[in-house]
This record gives structure tokens, sequence and C-alpha cells, in this order.
């Protein structure tokens, strides 16, 4: 009974009589029914001040950014950093006008087929290198070549080769979404448990039933961490990649908004490259925490 | 009991030598003997206990049975003919359980069931669903189909173990130390519940332990083994009467007549062990306490 009531104490401004904890002991021994509706609502509260304090950072970040550049900052500024509503409103009529979508589809297009590739491509090989060792040490130097070279520093080399059409960005996308699958999956083969492949064996399982049943399943929640990591890494590269040279796409929109000087269409680029990676984000969590509901559940009751 | 002597497991002059990796004082890489000349018969439907000292070879003498590894001398024979290979004909139960977390505890016990069976025929995925749980219940598990192994406590997840052991109905059932992880209270209960299952399926059983009390308790034969190498140092017949009228077997003058004599075997094997300061041998053959051998010396 003490810690509810300790944390009531914290979080909540309007409580209203301050009961000890004996007292709530016997009010719930006597009459069950009002303690239990007195506890809902101080349960409510608490979660109602918990939402709050969450939500308190984003709040007064937006609050910031609508009276800062209207109060705080010199008029020039305010060109440059226009007031929240403005940057809305904006983001309003490239909605209206149908131009976010479209950049929006055309980033989306990109990311998701170079992602695609980049996982299905990363998890095969990713296998093959963990089952065969000789494979492992002679392609190993190689990957952490590539792994540790910037995928942006490839840029050039992509643009070069492949020009400044849609191969180029879906391959830099592929290429920056590549390293993070692959090395998960790596690992998470590795960390197979050896006595589930001895259980295994002992069946008599062949190589390839052991690996379908065994070693797949057993990995896949590390290879959805490779996953979620890959998607976070894909709109980065191709946004940085669409300001380079694109005619379409939320990085050429933030960029050519800030060359027209339509400076709030500008912020309004970069708030749905914000909201899109969240959205990404979210969703391949989701995907994660599905694929690996069998997992103990010590992480999620923490949370 | 009365058994048809005709030995399901037979033993022959069974050897096994691992290389040890090459260490800084042994650049040669070394050799450990774990088993060296083991000869035992088993009956079909026996119950057979096996106990030694930490790093006796137990669980490799285990790993030999259940054909994942070959033996360097001697044969190793079932029905009469040799083990050349894992086999649904036998089931090893492991001391850690060795569920898989991602299945449910009926898909569990339906795992040595998927795929073409024995007699070349494949169970449709609800023949499966009820055998599996035919086994869970036999396990006392009924009701649990669809826990994940994270929902089940120590206990329970060795009742799926065995189910999952029993459910593709091998001949022969390994287990290696099953019931060490669990507390005294859960241990007691399974031995018991381990008994029953043995009496309804006929089964022969090789039970590995180091506990004396649990293999006086559960065997009618304790195959004693010495410490490294090991080899077989007695079998001592146990005979505790009548077992299926209800009483503390275990308070019984002759339990703990059985008991002592155990424990006086392997009383001199354990200090030996403890003097070499042995623990176990890992799947991969070495022991971390082993003091390196040159190549061509005998163990000590």
């Amino acid at each position: 009974m003490s810690a509810p009531t300790l944390t009531t104490n914290t979080h909540s401004t309007t409580q209203t009589s301050v009961t000890s904890p004996t007292a709530d002991d016997v009010t719930l021994r006597r009459s069950p029914a009002p303690a239990a509706g007195l506890s809902r609502i101080k349960s409510g509260l608490v979660n109602g001040g918990r939402a709050l304090w969450r939500a308190g950072a984003i709040l007064l970040f937006l609050l910031l950014w609508e009276l800062g550049p209207l109060y705080l900052a010199p008029a020039s500024t305010r060109v440059f950093l226009p007031p929240l509503h403005e940057v809305l409103a904006a983001l309003g009529s490239l909605i209206a006008n149908g131009q976010l979508q479209n950049h929006l589809g055309a980033s989306l297009t990109r990311s998701a087929s170079g992602f695609g590739i980049a996982v299905v491509s990363a998890v095969v090989l990713g296998l093959l290198v963990a089952w065969y060792g000789a494979l492992d040490r002679f392609l190993n130097p190689l990957l952490e070549v590539f792994r540790n070279t910037a995928a942006l520093a490839l840029l050039p080399v992509f643009t070069l080769l492949l020009g400044i059409g849609e191969t180029s960005k879906i391959s830099i996308v592929a290429y920056a979404a590549f390293f993070p699958v692959l090395l998960n999956t790596i690992a998470g083969v590795r960390t197979v448990d050896p006595l589930l492949i001895r259980a295994a064996r002992s069946l008599g399982l062949s190589n390839f039933t052991l690996f379908q049943k065994v070693i797949l399943p057993s990995a896949v929640p590390t290879i959805f961490t490779g996953i979620r990591m890959a998607g976070t890494s894909s709109i980065l590269v191709l946004i940085a990649a669409e300001m380079v040279g694109a005619k379409a796409g939320l990085g050429y929109l933030i960029v050519n908004s800030q060359m027209s000087f339509l400076i709030p269409d500008m912020y309004a680029g970069i708030l749905a490259v914000s909201l899109l990676g969240l959205a990404v984000n979210y969703l391949l969590v989701g995907v994660e925490r599905h694929f690996s509901r069998w997992r103990t559940a010590v992480g999620s009751r923490n949370s | 009991m009365t058994q048809s002597y005709v030995p399901k497991i037979s033993l022959q002059n069974v050897g096994k030598t691992f290389t040890v990796r090459p260490t800084k004082d042994a650049p040669l890489g070394s050799t450990l003997t774990a088993l060296d000349g083991i000869t035992l018969d088993v009956a079909a439907g026996e119950f057979l206990t096996l106990v030694g000292p930490s790093g006796s070879g137990k669980t490799t003498l285990l790993d030999l049975l259940a054909g994942l590894t070959r033996p360097d001398t001697g044969k190793v024979l079932l029905d009469g003919k040799e083990v050349t290979g894992p086999g649904k004909d036998r089931a090893v139960v492991f001391q850690q359980y060795a569920l898989f977390p991602w299945r449910t505890a009926a898909a569990n016990v339906s795992f040595g069931l998927e795929g073409t069976g024995p007699d070349g025929k494949r169970l449709s995925r609800r023949e499966r669903a009820e055998r599996a749980r035919t086994y869970l219940d036999l396990v006392g598990l009924a009701g649990f189909e669809d826990r994940y192994p994270h929902e089940l406590s120590g206990g329970m997840k060795q009742r799926v173990a065995i189910a999952r052991s029993l459910a593709y109905e091998p001949d022969v059932l390994l287990m290696d130390e099953p019931f060490a992880a669990l507390d005294a209270q859960t241990r007691e209960q399974l031995q018991e519940e381990l008994l029953r299952i043995w009496r309804t399926t006929g089964k022969t059983i090789i039970f590995i332990t180091h506990g004396i009390d649990e293999a006086v308790y559960l065997g009618q034969r304790v195959a004693v083994l010495s410490s490294r190498p090991g080899r077989l140092k007695e079998i001592v017949p146990i005979n505790l009467g009548d077992r299926t009228r209800d009483g503390d077997v275990r308070s019984d003058a002759r339990f703990v007549e059985h008991r002592h004599k155990v424990w006086a075997l392997l009383h001199d094997e354990v200090l030996k062990a403890q003097q070499a300061g042995h623990t176990k041998i890992l799947p991969d053959g070495t022991a971390p306490d082993e003091t390196p051998q040159p190549i061509s010396g005998k163990a000590a």
C-alpha cells in the first residue's frame, strides 16, 4: 500500500487527503468497494501524470519553437526559423497540393526497395557466413573494411557508376542497410544455444532441418534487431542522397525549398522526415516484438 | 523383476579419448582418456543408473549411446546392431531441459514427430497435436499445451522435455542428470513420476546422476564409474522389495544399506578426482582443469 501512496505524492498536486498506509489498510478491510474506487482514481492520476511527464519535453520543445522566434529572437532570425504555426501551415498546403505525397512516395519507394534488397541478401549471406567457418574467415576482413567505410563516403562512386537516377539511390540505401542486418544475422546464428543443437542432433536431424527448425528460429530476434537498425540507417542515407542529386523525394524537397528560399517548406520537409523515421522505427519495433514473443518477458515487464 | 536376458544395449570394451587443444604448456596438444574399457549389458526394460565422480566420463558415455560421438575402441550395440549415429530409437533428456524457447509446450513435444517417421509415414498436424496432448497428460501437464518454456517452472520444463522424448516412442531413454537443477521437493516428485512412467511404458532407461540417493532410489542396478579415466568399478544390484506399496522407501533398512555400499564405492573415487582437480569434460572434449600430458603418455 505504501508504494502507490508515495507515487501519488510525487506526481499529483491535486491530492486532497494524505492517507497513511495503515489507514488505507483499515479502509480496505472494512469496505473494499470505495477503496477500490479510490485506488482507481489514484492510479488514473498517476498514469495521467506519467503521460504528461513523458510528453512534457516534446511539448516544451514545440512551445519554444512557436514562441522563441516570435518573442525571443531578432526579426532577421525569424525568417530562417519560422514559428511552428507557419511550418504547420506550410506542411498543410504541401499536403493539400499533393507535393508532400509525391516526395514521400518517391522516398518510400527508394528506401523500401533498397531496404528489401539489403535484408534479403544480408540474411542469406549472413546465414552462409555463420554456418561455414571457412567462408567467414575468408570474407570477414573484407566485410570489416566495407562496414567501416561510411556509406555516404561512397555516394560519389555510386553516382559516377550508376548515374543520378533511381539505381544509384536504391543501391546506396541497400549498401547502408546491408551491414547491420548481416552482422546481426551472423551474431544470431553464432549465439544459438549449443545445447539446443545437441538436442536436435540427438534426434538425428539433417543439417538442413537443423538449420530450418533450430538455428533460424533461434536467430530471428537478433536478426530483427539488425533489421530495425537497418531501417533507421536506410532513411538517413536516402535523405542525404536525395539532397545531392534528385528530382523528387523528401531530401530534394528540403534542399530545393532552402534554395528557393521557401523556409517554412524546408522545415515542413524536415518535420516529415522525422515523422517518417519515427513511424518506420515503431513499425519495425512492433514486428520485432511480434517475432520475439517467446523471449523471456523480463524486458517488457520493466518498461 | 523377470526379464528375458537379451541385452538391449551392449557396451563392449568401449573407450573414448579426446585430443586437447594445444596450450602454452603443451604446444603439441595432449590427449585425455575419458572412458577406458567399459563393458556393460543393459536388458530391455531395465532401469540402470550410472554414478561417478565429476569428469569420470558419464556424459561422454551417454553421448556414445546417443550416437552423438563414436567410440575410439570397442563397440556400442543396440539390439545387437552397432550404433553409428543418432536415431529415434533412443531419446536424450538433458539436465538443462534443452526446450526450444520459441515453441509452446505442445510444439516442443511434437518436435520429434515432424518429418517422416521410422515407418516412412508422416503424421498430420492434428495427429501430432493429439500425441503431444497425450504425452503432456502422461507427465502431468494437461492444460499447459500453449505455454512457452519461459512461462514454466524448472520442474515443468523437465516434464515437457521428458514428454518430448517419449512422444516419438523410442525404446531407450538416456537421461543426463535430468533432475540435478531442480529443488529437492520437485526432484523427489519427478523421481516418483519417472518410475511410474517407466512402469507404464516399459522403456529401457539409462539415468546418469551424481546423487547416490537418486541412483539407489531409481535404479534396478547402479553402475559406479571410477575417476578419470572412467572405468566400470562395480555394478550394484538394488533390491528394495515391493516398491509399489506406499511407504518411505528411503528410510528402509535395505535402502540405507545399498546407499552405503554405493557411497563407499564412490567415496574413494571422488577423493581421487578431487585430488586431481577433475571437473566436467566439456562437449568439445576439453576439460579446463586437466593437467596437460604429453601426447604419448598414458593417463595416470
